[in-house]
């Protein structure tokens, strides 16, 4: 090879290494964790993206469609669980634990999912979301005197060999009230409702007056008035193990080493030891009040979502805690992988600025016609030119799909499949742009608001994972069909801090900020006024009417133990979302979960997750 | 000499305090704090915004500010909001993991640069050295992040022989030697993905030293004396080629606390560059300004450690 030619082949060498340089250049802003969008910020690495084009002439699993129904709940190996099996449990995120490992301190995801093996609420939740007496504890609610009394059951104890009584639950009550508690979990109905309270929280009362306790297992909690919200998750179900944390003040709990060292808890696993912020490793708890688990042990380790797919597929982790949206379609062949799913209680949605928040008053307000979103008939236009069916498809292979409205099908009971909401028509959406009076007048391709003036929307959208920019895009794209002019606010997709920031999480929106994309997920209580409400600072849109005040309190009202009653009620609210369109909910989600073929018993159904009922049926792992 | 270190360390003093300065109002200027994240509508906004009360989230930046710096003062760098927990503790549990995996990386630099370098420099233009020259052309060219994902997709996946994420087993005694072994095993990938790549400056500098040295007067006067090879390399070119090695030293020394962001990303390993990272992108003040401050002190110490090691290996420089 001559000296010149070899040249050549240099230059060109350095020339494709530049252009990998250069392709990798724009995804190193990742990671922003997103507690609504879950892991799905991932790079795709090299090797992947390479993988990829060679599949693309075969079968191309990329574009193959799926259809969560056609996801099993629970693995359908039915062997027998082996003696003294270890399970291999993922935590996929790409930042490390915090260890505030109990349940009346944490506040990250990736705490709880630690914590689910070693502890668990006493009330368990049917799957239509309400409280049952299946668990640890039993329920009575006396709707009369507005109290709930409780039941411990005889054979829970605490990891120590310690009896779970009454007190322990109630000292939990007593510790996240205190006006020195570090934590974030007082504030919801659960807590502020009941009687006495308020004075304790603010110190002036030694005690809560409104809880009283009858034995070592039972006690009574008197609420000011009674909501069904209590019993689908606003009731605080996790008990502290009072003669632990006793003399321990409590400003220092969430600092104590019965906090990060040495949790405590009453669930299936004990702690046997943490390497900090990277792995947990649990043995049974044969005291377990349902019974001796499958498994030996549990080792939890934090998994790094650029590699989760290789450690399912060498067997290095069983079954991971979530799995990268965006990762799913290239690895559903994955051989010795089962993959489970179900509806996810989550939404994504197009939101419009109607207003600001007013902070001294702390509520919304509303300014409707004023704004430059106010009038319903271009928002619903708006809807009626996006396709969402088509970036479920395109995106994320059918694993989301079109949203009709503000309650998910997770909430099954309550979502309102006859609600007629707009779907993807671009001749509809031009319609109702030309009745409503949005003309081009000026011959330049877009249109002017009724009164002539430039209408420019500008859309605010998160970074994070592969398809944000292109979505973004698409939505743009649609709504420039129907002859509106809307662009990225300052031209990009804002980072996760930046994004909640304007929008109004501390209530100073960015009046620059006219629509924007976002997402949701949704607690057990169906009850929506977190984040539509009139005095929430979440309620983003800044919308507010008196019907929307009547029908959300009229979802917690008494009269709403009333199933069909409550079930009208949030009909119609679902109804006035539809027709007012201060949101439109865009994509419903699946969540996927793969389980090597040797978990048995393994149920993803909602709060149906028994973990010592799961068992391997091998010794080692099933490899691809 | 003694002055000049004194005068130096002198300087540092209100160079560190500009930086903190510096970090301290960008920090503050970032959009988001420790509690966007906690968007959630079980938690209640009151329950936040008493948080944000209580860690002094609400007052200017001065104010915070002087909060810090009283702190620092007493040797308290205040308390991360993610984890907790004191932000020294904090700080010292991933410094102690950052320092094992810098150590094993510098050790491999040196192990196998210098005597890549040195065969490069002595058969220069002979086949072994270019294809040392091209290796570390491509080394220049690739990416850390794209390395270390190809060696932990090779070895740590494809092959098996190296944990794949992680800085110690699950389960194992702290202290006996299992942990010990465990701990070495996981560092050997992540050390051997930095030391591939870093080892290239090391080599193109002494290679090029080398050749540039051979042919000084010197070195012709000490082979027309008849001095064996052998001789000429170890005692007169080696030692004269090392010294720009031995300035960059110092730097290195920097990187032993400051870790890799991206190996440490890749291999979920906690050390100091995945703290840093992890705690910019949620928010935790605290640790990231007791961090910047570090890595601080790190660069100007490394580099008075330099200027120290240069004038002790070339008696011609003289610190004045």
């Amino acid at each position: 090879m001559s000296k010149s030619l070899m040249g050549k082949y240099l230059f060109v060498l350095m020339l494709a290494l530049f252009l990998v340089l250069a392709a990798c250049g724009g995804d190193d802003e990742e990671g922003a964790e997103d507690p609504e969008e879950g892991s799905e910020g991932t790079e795709e690495t090299e090797e992947q993206e390479e993988e990829e084009e060679e599949e693309e002439e075969a079968v191309d699993p990329e574009d193959q469609v799926y259809d969560v129904d056609d996801f099993p709940l629970v693995t359908s190996n039915d062997g027998e669980p082996i003696d003294g099996g270890h399970l291999n449990f993922g935590l996929v995120s790409d930042t490390v634990f915090e260890g505030t490992l109990n349940y009346n301190f944490y506040s990250g995801n990736p705490d709880a999912q630690i914590l689910q093996f070693l502890d668990e609420p006493l009330l368990r939740m049917d799957p239509d979301h309400n409280y049952n007496n299946e668990g640890a504890a039993t329920f009575e609610a006396d709707e009369e005197e507005g109290s709930i009394t409780f039941t411990i059951r005889d054979d829970v104890n605490w990891h120590d060999g310690e009896s779970l009584t009454a007190e322990d639950w109630v000292y939990a009550y007593e510790v996240i009230g205190h006006p020195e508690y570090t934590g974030v979990r007082y504030g919801t109905v659960g807590f502020t409702l009941i009687e006495g309270m308020q004075e304790y929280h603010e110190g002036e009362a030694d005690s809560i007056s409104g809880i009283e306790i009858h034995d070592e297992k039972s006690f009574t909690i008197n609420y000011e008035r009674l909501t069904p919200s209590l019993l689908s998750g606003g009731i605080w179900t996790y008990a502290l193990p009072k003669h632990i944390f006793e003399d321990i003040p409590v400003a220092e709990m969430e600092e104590s080493e019965y906090v990060r060292e040495n949790p405590i808890g009453i669930g299936p696993f004990k702690v046997e030891s943490i390497v900090p912020g990277e792995s947990v490793e649990y043995t049974k708890n044969e005291d377990y009040w349902e019974g001796e688990p499958n498994v030996d042990g549990v080792t939890l380790r934090v998994i790094n979502p650029n590699v989760v797919a290789q450690e399912l597929s060498t067997g290095g982790v069983d079954i991971v805690n979530s799995f990268p949206a965006d990762q799913i379609a290239e690895n559903l062949d994955m051989q010795n992988v089962e993959w489970l799913g179900d509806i996810e209680g989550s939404y994504t949605y197009i939101g419009f600025k109607l207003g600001d928040w007013d902070a001294e008053n702390g509520e919304v307000n509303y300014q409707g016609d004023d704004m430059k979103m106010g009038d319903v008939e271009l928002r619903r236009a708006m809807w009626y030119a996006v396709d969402n069916d088509r970036i479920g498809e395109n995106f994320y292979n059918g694993l989301r799909w079109n949203a009709t409205t503000l309650i998910t099908p997770w909430h099954e009971v309550y979502h309102d499949e006859s609600i007629e909401t707009p779907t993807h028509d671009t001749e509809e959406a031009n319609r109702i742009l030309d009745e409503a009076g949005y003309e081009d007048v000026t011959g330049d391709g877009y249109r002017e608001t009724p009164d002539g003036e430039e209408l420019v929307i500008n859309f605010a959208s998160m970074s994070g994972g592969d398809s944000a920019e292109p979505i973004a895009q698409y939505y743009i794209q649609a709504w420039d069909e129907v002859g509106l002019n809307v662009e990225l606010i300052d031209g990009r997709l804002l980072e996760f801090n930046q994004f909640y920031d304007r929008v109004g999480q501390t209530g100073e929106d960015d009046p620059e900020i006219d629509i924007y994309q976002g997402a949701w997920s949704v607690g057990s209580d169906v009850d929506p006024t977190g984040l539509y409400g009139r005095t929430q600072i979440f309620n983003f849109p800044r919308y507010a009417s008196e019907e929307n005040d009547r029908l959300l309190d009229e979802g917690v009202s008494e009269e709403a133990f009333d199933l069909e009653y409550r079930q009208e009620v949030y009909s119609e609210w679902q109804e006035l979302m539809v027709e007012e369109i201060p949101v439109f909910p865009t994509l419903y989600r699946a969540a996927l979960y793969p389980a090597n073929e040797r978990v048995t018993n393994y149920d993803i159904s909602r709060y149906g997750t028994e973990w010592h009922e799961i068992g391997v049926t091998e010794e080692e792992p099933v490899v691809e | 000499m003694w002055k000049f270190i004194v005068r130096r360390l002198i300087i540092t003093m209100p160079q560190l305090i500009v930086l903190s300065l510096v970090v301290f109002i960008l920090a503050s200027m970032m959009p988001g704090d420790a509690l966007t994240g906690q968007i959630d509508p079980n938690i209640s906004p009151e329950a936040i915004e008493q948080q944000r009360e209580r860690l002094g989230l609400n007052n200017p930046w001065y104010i915070q500010y002087g909060d810090w710096v009283t702190g620092v003062a007493q040797g308290d760098f205040g308390q991360s909001y993610r984890f907790k927990m004191p932000v020294t503790d904090l700080m010292w549990d991933r410094m102690v993991n950052t320092f094992w995996l810098s150590l094993i990386s510098v050790f491999f630099i040196y192990a196998l640069g210098i005597p890549m370098g040195i065969i490069s420099g002595r058969w220069n233009d002979k086949l072994i050295d270019q294809l040392i020259t091209g290796y570390t052309y491509l080394g220049f060219a690739t990416p850390l992040f794209i390395f270390a994902l190809v060696t932990l997709w090779v070895f740590g996946f494809q092959f098996g022989w190296f944990p794949t994420g992680g800085s110690v087993a699950s389960g194992l005694e702290p202290g006996s030697i299992e942990y010990i072994l465990s701990k070495i095993h996981h560092l050997l990938l992540p050390g051997l993905s930095i030391a591939l790549i870093g080892l290239v400056g090391t080599v193109q500098y002494l290679r090029s030293e080398i050749v540039d040295t051979k042919q000084k007067d010197f070195i012709i006067t000490a082979r027309a004396k008849g001095a064996p090879e052998q001789r000429i390399y170890n005692r007169h070119i080696f030692r004269n080629s090392v010294l720009p090695i031995a300035a960059f030293f110092g730097y290195e020394i920097t990187m032993l606390i400051t870790g890799s962001i991206f190996v440490e990303q890749i291999y979920s390993y906690p050390g100091m560059g995945a703290l840093f990272i992890e705690s910019i992108l949620l928010r935790d003040y605290a640790v990231v300004t007791a961090l910047v401050l570090l890595f601080g002190l790190a660069a100007i110490l490394g580099a008075l450690l330099s200027d120290i090691i240069l004038s002790i290996v070339d008696p011609r420089i003289r610190i004045k």
